[in-house]
């Protein structure tokens, strides 16, 4: 049974059409579902464990970056399988996951590839793409057997999925959110003139791993997936294969 | 040969000109570093070290490229290559050793096959044992 969460954005008269036309093709295809509209009064944390216990095991959300990142940690949570309809501005997660609009995100939903990808944990909250830290006096221990200090202004990043600002050509080993690890991308700001020229991978540093410890002289905010924010002292971990997504089949991992 | 292997497809932890790493740095794929390690570097794959990185520890890996400074003992698996802006201030043990003119090193250097010294040690020893059992016969010509 398909559980559909419309991000509240959505009550807005200009998104009427589209979600009836979405409705439509969702119905045509028959995974048509329980409507579920999303408002900072209602808790969603029952209303799924409610909906899970009645049978829901497909929850699709229906709204931009911001409404997937909230919804990542009750999937997570109830162990159940996700998907994205984008609808809106900043869909960059659902591009990545190879939903790129409204009409292909039901024929994915359709065609129902299921991934099984890791998420990041940060101090018992999940997160689907990147954490962002930026500057401070940092150390960061990495699985309690070496420490990396970085020296200077720099910004730095707990990569899942691959960042927006890094190209793929030359690193495809790299921001695979199967492989069972995270990586921590170092860049300088840029703070000068002349660096705004210099190629940013002959300056970053990416060194992959399991399990860190980031800690400050002063509290440092963390953001997650541009979302939430948190401060230092932060533990960020691997959870592998934790979520179970629908993809499509242009996904960029 | 050597630079198609550390290839940018393989590389999997780059530590950057701005980071500097402590402790026991252990990975299993290729590394490439341009800023600075003290403690000890293992991996089991290729190693590249930039013209500008500094690396104060002991280093294991299967293949390495060395341009910069290192002070520590360096265990190389096969090939070793030391550009003209390397230094090196420790002992290597390696496979396959090539120094290019410039590059300057100072410590104990042991490059070749383990194996084939192996065996010329035992061809000694098998050639003293030969001689002492010669000494050992009785001056009339009779077998013991």
């Amino acid at each position: 049974m398909y559980l559909y969460l419309y991000d509240s954005f959505l009550n807005s008269k200009k998104y009427s059409r589209f979600l009836a036309k979405t409705e439509t093709r969702l119905t045509d295809l028959g995974i048509g579902g329980k409507i579920f509209r999303l408002s900072p009064l209602r808790n969603v944390n029952e209303l799924l464990a409610e909906e899970v216990r009645n049978g829901a095991r497909t929850i699709v959300v229906v709204g931009n970056d911001k409404t997937l990142t909230q919804i990542i940690n009750l999937a997570a949570k109830f162990d159940v399988i996700l998907g994205v309809i984008p609808a809106g501005p900043n869909n960059k997660l659902a591009s990545i996951l190879g939903v790129t609009d409204a009409e292909t995100a039901c024929d994915v939903l359709a065609a129902r590839i299921i991934e099984k990808i890791d998420l990041g944990k940060v101090n018992n909250t999940y997160f689907l793409s990147n954490l962002t830290i930026d500057g401070g006096q940092l150390t960061i221990d990495c699985e309690n057997q070496f420490r990396i200090i970085p020296q200077g202004q720099e910004q730095i990043n707990i990569c899942n999925f691959r960042p927006v600002f890094v190209s793929p050509a030359g690193q495809t080993n790299y921001f695979n959110p199967r492989d069972g690890l995270m990586e921590i991308l170092i860049q300088p700001l840029k703070t000068n003139f002349w660096q705004m020229f210099k190629k940013p991978a002959a300056l970053s540093s990416i060194i992959p791993f399991k399990k860190i410890a980031v800690r400050s002289k002063g509290s440092v905010p963390v953001i997650t997936d541009g979302q939430k924010i948190m401060k230092t002292p932060v533990e960020i971990e691997i959870a592998p294969k934790k979520l179970k997504i629908i993809v499509g089949k242009n996904r960029m991992f | 040969m050597f630079k198609k292997e550390m290839g940018s497809d393989e590389i999997e932890t780059i530590i950057g000109p701005s980071v500097q790493v402590e402790g026991n740095f252990v990975a299993n794929g290729d590394v490439v570093v341009e800023g600075m390690v003290s403690g000890s570097l293992k991996t089991e794959k290729n190693l590249r070290v930039g013209e500008g990185a500094k690396i104060f520890a002991n280093i294991t890996a299967a293949n390495a490229l060395i341009a910069g400074e290192v002070q520590g003992n360096i265990k190389i698996k096969e090939n070793l290559e030391l550009t003209s802006t390397a230094k090196v201030f420790g002992d290597i043990k390696t496979k396959v050793l090539s120094v290019s003119a410039g590059a300057s090193l100072s410590g104990k250097c042991n490059a070749g096959e383990e194996k084939k010294a192996k065996l010329e040690k035992i061809e000694d020893w098998e050639k003293t044992e030969k001689q002492k059992t010669k000494n050992i016969l009785p001056v009339n010509g009779e077998k013991i």
